[in-house]
């Protein structure tokens, strides 16, 4: 839960740096403005994805049916779009309402008739390929009739103006340290020990360098992709709910020793729920966002983003048993995830080879948990 | 002749911490050698370094055993000089049955297959022999604590070492269970075995000991004799202070003023899936400022009962709840933290703490509500402020309030686990074994908040195996026998032979000697 300071916080920076590196060497487009582009929208699909996933594992959940998941909510909307004629917003609504339900009917089965979550989800996994499949009646569907854009079409093809990027990185920023300076006051006023003031500004200067710094490359080309938005605006929001909100400590405490925080008045039933709710929002959102990368809705959206979700978290020092982790972890190993596959896809690696190396860096990542997750705890 | 163990001038040095400094310790044959001292006198890792956890080289001085020098290695080297050691956590495996645990790792064989009819034969003749009530076939996981670590202590003494280390063997043993144990520690002391027996229970070190070994902080303070071993004395070179009032509630009797906090009236109760106990005809009431001890045998449904009124534990089928004045129906923890009612668990590490996370997180986990402002958002600088209050005023021993509680000895753990009730504000606090496996400085200090709980108008229930202390702290006792009342005594009526027999009988109804 505390910030600590661990191998592991060096170890996944400098992971991301060798791989880079590594492909900049083989073919120095990768680290060109339209291909980091590219591979900031892939981060942010997988990210969000892993943001939801953080959500699950965190207290001791599993959901392997979330790729499966987001081919079934991006053809949902597609097909509202295209067959029906639904204007987009009205489509994109429809489709996350019915993540919603479908997502909290299998928490409820999963907690309310202590089912494991590995099965209910693995069921999920095939009912929503199913589904999918009928719902796009296994043809393409364009997510915009007529080669035209809309609401659905722009999540992955518009773009920040300059200006408004770097604006709102600034007030975001901006707000961050006034809620520093807040928390430092409060601290004070009690009485309590306040963190060094250079400490404070030496993080703060770190994360607007690498804000501005990633803004400004954005703007080099089209400016900052609305889906980095879109996974800005999920890490806040979880990094906000994680570490500042009683859901967030509940679902810490759960992972964590679920008996004892049932007998500290955790309604753990309601929290687990909530969590698989919220999970069902981020398949929507990486649902829409894949499907709109893709330009259609096809059979094979969505497919085995689940275990890129499951291994960004774990890269990211995610424990699979439960009770540890943070947003920063997740974020870092899905853009470890979006390297690795963007980077392949660059290199023009076979299929089969791009399989193995995402099953080999999954069984890595879970061993490296095994092997060094108990060092890495508190 | 050699004493079997010999250690002269150890000294352990962890980073930042001497744990050891120069420590001298014998253990002759046939004796039980009692080692005292409070959590962090050094009990812990003398018995670490004797048997191996700390290997040789790891600190300075000699240990020899039968005279000649040991350099272990390993537990297993430790094992193979014959020193058995049995600690706090368990090693048994829940899913195996008590016999296969018995054996575990050395079953009988007929070829390569195990003889399976020999090995439950064998195993039915050892818990014979220790006159352990239990079935050899039943899952370990079905079993209480007491049972599971007497299943323990039975598979080490059949192993027939020459040196068997106990750490706190009792500390979850009923007073039945005590006896039994004893019992067999004298015989195995007349057949030549020496014990090392680490015990906080002053009176079963008098009952037992041989000889006292007393530790404060690191050092060796004194060895005492059979003769000299008085609880007073020890407790004076344990602290290095004498403690006057080891119970500091007045003998005066509480009056009852008004509407009692707690009422409970006929409840039964049956148990839920797993558990053989059930709750019946049990009616007793708490009001302000009142301790009512709770006291009985190992499955006499104590625990169960509390869990009953805090957690809903197994299903209600007669009687009535009435908590501050209104019916209680459908306990659940949430709902009691609501209404002022909490529990704080014996079962520390399984029910009471997240053990990854810190001290602040876990004492503020039942009552973020109040931490919480517009928004959802915690308000974690007033949340801190409140478990530093807490860190001060229970006198918690961490390098800070970040520190997982996995690392904190079993006193500390405990003042998390009281702490983290405390901060709900509550208005009845039910204690289970609030003292168990904690040293005596740490006791007085518990007994010291239930007398500020008390002033403070909250009505207190302890659950407590150590009848001194139930008589000690309690201003009436209710002795539960299966599950049923066994006798409600006023503190007037307080006596060890009498509550002893109220627990020993297993008779349902009895008349209450007071009207409760």
């Amino acid at each position: 839960m505390k910030p600590s300071f661990s191998p592991r916080a060096f170890a996944l920076p400098l992971a991301l740096g060798v791989l880079c590196l590594f492909f900049y060497l083989r073919e120095p487009l990768f680290l060109g403005p339209r291909n980091l582009t590219q591979l900031l929208v892939e981060f942010a699909l997988t990210g969000t994805l892993a943001l939801g996933m953080f959500l699950i594992l965190l207290p001791g959940q599993i959901d392997l049916s979330v790729g499966s998941g987001v081919g079934l909510v991006g053809g949902i909307a597609a097909v509202l779009v295209f067959h029906h004629g639904w204007p987009a917003p009205a489509a994109l609504g429809a489709g996350l309402g019915a993540a919603l339900v479908l997502w909290l009917l299998m928490g409820a089965l999963i907690v309310r008739q202590r089912i494991p979550a590995f099965i209910i989800t693995l069921g999920g996994l095939l009912v929503f390929k199913g589904l999918f499949w009928l719902v796009i009646r296994n043809s393409t569907v364009p997510v915009v009739a007529g080669g035209g854009e809309n609401l659905y079409s722009r999540l992955t093809t518009g773009y920040l103006p300059a200006a408004v990027g770097l604006t709102l990185t600034a007030l975001v920023l901006a707000g961050l340290a006034f809620a520093q300076g807040r928390d430092r006051a409060a601290r004070r006023a009690l009485g309590l020990a306040v963190p060094p003031i250079w400490g404070t500004i030496l993080r703060g200067a770190a994360v607007a360098l690498a804000a501005f710094g990633l803004v400004l490359l954005c703007n080099r080309f089209r400016g900052v992709p609305v889906t980095l938005l879109v996974l800005a605006g999920a890490a806040g929001l979880v990094h906000f709910l994680t570490r500042h909100t009683p859901f967030g400590r509940h679902l810490y405490a759960i992972g964590g020793n679920e008996e004892a925080a049932a007998l500290s008045g955790i309604p753990v039933s309601r929290v687990l729920i909530g969590a698989y709710g919220l999970m069902g929002v981020a398949v929507a959102l990486t649902g829409f966002m894949t499907t709109a990368y893709a330009g259609a809705s096809t059979t094979t959206v969505g497919d085995l983003m689940e275990l890129d979700a499951i291994a960004a978290c774990v890269i990211g020092g995610t424990a699979l048993r439960g009770g540890r982790g943070s947003v920063g972890g997740v974020l870092c190993g899905a853009l470890i995830m979006a390297v690795l596959l963007s980077g392949m896809t660059l290199l023009a690696v076979e299929p089969e080879l791009k399989f193995i190396a995402r099953g080999i860096v999954l069984a890595l990542a879970v061993w490296l948990d095994v092997r060094f997750g108990g060092e890495a705890r508190g | 002749m050699h004493p079997v163990v010999a250690a002269r001038g150890l000294t352990k040095r962890f980073p930042g911490v001497v744990a050891l400094r120069g420590v001298d310790f014998d253990l002759r044959a046939g004796e039980i050698h009692a080692l005292c001292g409070e959590n962090g006198a050094g009990k812990s890792t003398l018995i670490k370094l004797l048997s191996g956890i700390h290997p040789h080289g790891s600190y300075e001085g000699e240990l020899r055993i039968d005279g000649q020098p040991a350099a272990f290695r390993s537990v297993r080297d430790a094992e193979a000089a014959g020193l058995a050691v049995i600690t706090q956590e368990l090693a048994l495996v829940d899913g195996l049955s008590v016999a296969e645990n018995l054996f575990l790792g050395r079953a009988p064989r007929r070829g390569w297959r195990i003889d399976w009819p020999a090995l439950y034969r064998r195993a039915a003749d050892l818990l014979w022999e220790f006159g352990l009530d239990v079935d050899p076939e039943t899952p370990v996981g079905r079993l209480g604590i007491g049972q599971k670590q007497l299943v323990e202590i039975a598979r080490a003494m059949d192993k027939r070492s020459r040196v068997l280390v106990l750490d706190e063997p009792t500390a979850a043993l009923a007073a039945r269970e005590v006896g039994v144990l004893q019992k067999h520690l004298r015989r195995l002391r007349a057949g030549g075995t020496a014990c090392i027996y680490i015990s906080h229970r002053l009176e079963e070190v008098r009952a037992l000991a041989d000889r006292v070994t007393v530790l404060r902080d690191g050092a060796t303070v004194a060895t005492l004799g059979r003769a000299e071993a008085e609880p007073a004395v020890i407790i004076r070179q344990m602290v290095g202070r004498e403690l006057t009032e080891q119970f500091p509630r007045p003998a005066a009797a509480v009056e009852r003023r008004g509407e009692p906090l707690l009422a409970v009236r006929g409840l039964r109760v049956a148990p839920p899936a797993g558990s053989r106990v059930r709750l019946a005809e049990v009616s007793l009431t708490v009001h302000s400022g009142e301790v009512l001890g709770i006291g009985g045998l190992m499955g006499a449904g104590r625990t169960e009962l509390l869990l009953h009124l805090f957690a809903g534990w197994g299903r209600r089928r007669a009687g009535e709840v009435t908590l501050g004045g209104r019916p209680y129906a459908e306990p659940a923890p949430d709902r009691s933290i609501a209404r002022g009612l909490v529990l704080a668990t014996e079962d520390r590490r399984r029910l009471g703490l997240i053990p990854g996370e810190g001290i602040t997180f876990n004492l503020s986990l039942a009552s973020l509500g109040r931490f919480t402002r517009w928004g959802g958002r915690l308000d974690r600088p007033a949340e801190e402020q409140a478990a530093a209050g807490l860190f001060q005023s229970l006198r918690i021993r961490a390098p800070g309030l970040a520190t997982p509680v996995r690392g904190l000895s079993g006193g500390n753990q405990q003042k998390v686990v009281l702490g983290k009730a405390l901060l709900t504000e509550p208005a009845v606090v039910l204690l289970d074994e609030p003292t168990r496996g904690i040293d005596v400085g740490a006791r007085v200090e518990v007994y010291q908040l239930i007398q500020r709980l008390t002033a403070a108008g909250c009505g207190v229930v302890l659950v407590s195996s150590d009848l001194p202390e139930l008589m000690g702290m309690s201003d009436r006792i209710l002795m539960l026998a299966g599950g049923r009342p066994g006798g409600e005594f006023a503190r007037a009526a307080f006596d060890p032979e009498r509550l002893l027999a109220a627990a020993l009988q297993a008779a349902p109804a009895v008349p209450h000697p007071l009207p409760g």
